[in-house]
C-alpha cells in the first residue's frame, strides 16, 4: 500500500473555504434529521444512524480534497459551534462530538490520510460522535425520573422509561451508528466511482 | 433598542447551559426564563419572544396538568421531548438573540478581539454565509427533479451530487476571490467594527452568574 503523506504545514485559506463549505453542507443535512427527531423519542435514538447514513459522502469528499490534519477536527468544530450557538445543544453533545473528532482525526493521520480503509474508519469514529444528542435521555434520566414522582404519575410510567432507557438500547443504537455509517461510506463510494471521478473532482 | 456585545451573547449562551444543568428548582427555572425573554424583548425580537414563552408555557402546563390525566401511551411518547424541550428553551432564547441581533462580520469582530485563531474563523464565518446558498440551490434542485419526474428512489443521489458539486465550484472560486483580498498575506488583520463592552453587558453577565449562584444554592 502507498501511503503518501501530504500533510506538509498548516491548511491555507483556500483550504480553509473549503472546510467551511463542506461543514455547511454536513450540518444541513445534520438539522435535517435532527427536526425528524422531534417527532418521537425513537427516531430520535434512532437518528445518530440516519445521519451516519446520509452524511458519508460530504465528509468522504472533504476527506479526499483536504488530506491535511485539522479538517475534520474544524468541521466538527463548526457544527458544534452552530448548534451551540443556536442553543439546540448541550454541552453533552460537544464533549462527546470533540471525543469523536480527536479520534477520526487520529485515524486519518495514522492511515496517512489517503487511505480508503483509513477514512471509511475515521468515518466511523466520526459519526460515532452524534450519540451525543440522545445521550441526556440516559444522562438526564434521575431527573426525568425525579419529575415524574414529583409531578404524581403513577409508577408504570418509570416503567415505560425504564423501557426506552436501557443499557441495551444504548449498545443498539451504537452498534447501528457504526453498521450505519459503513453503508453510508460505501454509498459515498460508489457515488465517487459514477460521477465525481469522471468530472475530475477528486 | 438595546444592542448587546456579540461576546456577552456568546458569554450569555454559556451560562444559560450551566444554569439549565446545575438547577432543580421550577421557581428559578421560571423566573431566569421569564428573565431571558425579556431580554429578547428588549433587543427587538418581539414576535420570537412571544413564540418562545408559548412554547415553555405549553411545556409547563403539559407537564404539570396534563401528563397526570392524560392515557398512559400519549405520555410514553411525549414525556421525553417534552422534558428535553423545557430544558433547551433557555439555550434557544439566547440563540434566538445571537441569531437575530448580531452579524456574521460582527461575530468576526468579536471572535478576533478573543484571539481565537484565523484558521477557525474563516471556515466558521464561510459556513455560515453558506447555508442560504444551500436553501436556494436544494429549491433549483427540487425544480429540476420535478421537471424529469425522478423516482423517489433515486432522490437522495440526484439532490447530493450536484450540491456537491456546486460546492467545490464555489470553494474554488471563493478562494480565488479570498486571495485576492488577501487572505493568505501574514500579517495582523484590522477590523473596521468597533465592539465593547456596555453598562448592559456587565448588568446581563451578573445577572447570569447571580443565577448560577441561586442554581448552586437552591438545588
Amino acid at each position: 500500500m502507498n501511503v503518501q503523506r501530504s500533510s506538509n504545514g498548516k491548511m491555507k485559506g483556500k483550504e480553509l473555504i473549503t472546510v467551511g463549505i463542506f461543514s455547511a453542507i454536513y450540518f444541513a443535512i445534520n438539522l435535517v434529521f435532527m427536526v425528524l427527531g422531534g417527532l418521537h423519542p425513537i427516531i430520535w435514538i434512532l437518528m445518530p444512524a440516519f445521519i451516519a447514513l446520509f452524511t458519508g459522502v460530504p465528509y468522504m469528499l472533504l476527506c479526499a480534497k483536504v488530506p491535511k490534519i485539522g479538517a475534520i477536527m474544524l468541521m466538527g468544530l463548526i457544527t458544534g459551534i452552530i448548534y451551540f450557538a443556536t442553543g439546540t445543544f448541550t454541552v453533552v453533545i460537544l464533549v462527546a462530538f470533540l471525543l469523536a473528532c480527536i479520534l477520526a482525526e487520529a485515524i486519518r493521520y495514522m492511515t496517512g490520510f489517503r487511505s480508503s480503509v483509513g477514512n471509511l474508519l475515521s468515518y466511523v469514529a466520526f459519526s460515532v460522535g452524534m450519540i451525543g444528542s440522545p445521550l441526556p435521555i440516559w444522562l438526564f434520566r434521575n431527573d426525568f425520573l425525579a419529575q415524574i414522582k414529583e409531578q404524581g404519575i403513577g409508577e408504570h410510567y418509570v416503567q415505560v422509561l425504564d423501557d426506552l432507557a436501557t443499557g441495551k438500547m444504548l449498545v443498539i443504537m451504537i452498534i447501528l451508528t457504526i453498521v450505519c455509517a459503513f453503508i453510508g461510506a460505501a454509498v459515498a463510494k460508489v457515488l465517487f466511482r459514477k460521477h465525481f471521478e469522471k468530472a475530475g473532482i477528486v | 433598542m438595546l444592542k448587546l456585545d456579540p461576546r456577552t451573547c456568546i458569554i450569555l449562551l454559556v451560562i444559560a447551559n450551566a444554569v439549565i444543568f446545575i438547577q432543580r428548582n421550577i421557581a428559578i427555572e421560571i423566573i431566569w426564563v421569564g428573565l431571558l425573554l425579556l431580554l429578547l424583548c428588549i433587543c427587538g425580537a418581539v414576535r420570537s419572544a412571544v413564540k418562545l414563552a408559548a412554547v415553555f408555557t405549553a411545556c409547563i402546563v403539559i407537564q404539570y396538568f396534563v401528563f397526570p390525566v392524560a392515557p398512559k401511551s400519549v405520555v410514553s411518547i411525549f414525556f421525553i421531548l417534552i422534558s428535553y424541550a423545557r430544558k433547551v428553551i433557555p439555550c434557544l432564547i439566547v440563540g434566538t438573540l445571537t441569531m437575530k441581533t448580531v452579524t456574521v462580520r460582527e461575530l468576526t469582530a468579536a471572535l478576533l478581539k478573543w484571539k481565537v485563531p484565523y484558521s477557525l474563523i474563516i471556515p466558521l464565518s464561510v459556513s455560515i454565509r453558506y447555508f442560504p446558498a444551500i436553501k436556494e440551490e436544494i429549491g433549483y434542485i427540487r425544480d429540476a427533479m420535478k421537471l424529469r419526474s425522478i423516482r423517489f428512489t433515486d432522490k437522495f443521489e440526484c439532490t447530493i451530487v450536484p450540491i456537491m458539486m456546486s460546492a467545490t465550484t464555489t470553494s474554488d472560486e471563493l478562494s480565488a476571490a479570498a486571495v485576492t483580498r488577501g487572505i493568505e498575506n501574514p500579517c495582523k488583520k484590522t477590523s473596521i467594527i468597533d465592539i465593547r463592552f456596555g453598562i448592559a453587558d456587565f448588568v446581563c453577565i451578573a445577572v447570569g452568574v447571580l443565577f448560577i449562584a441561586l442554581a448552586v444554592i437552591f438545588r
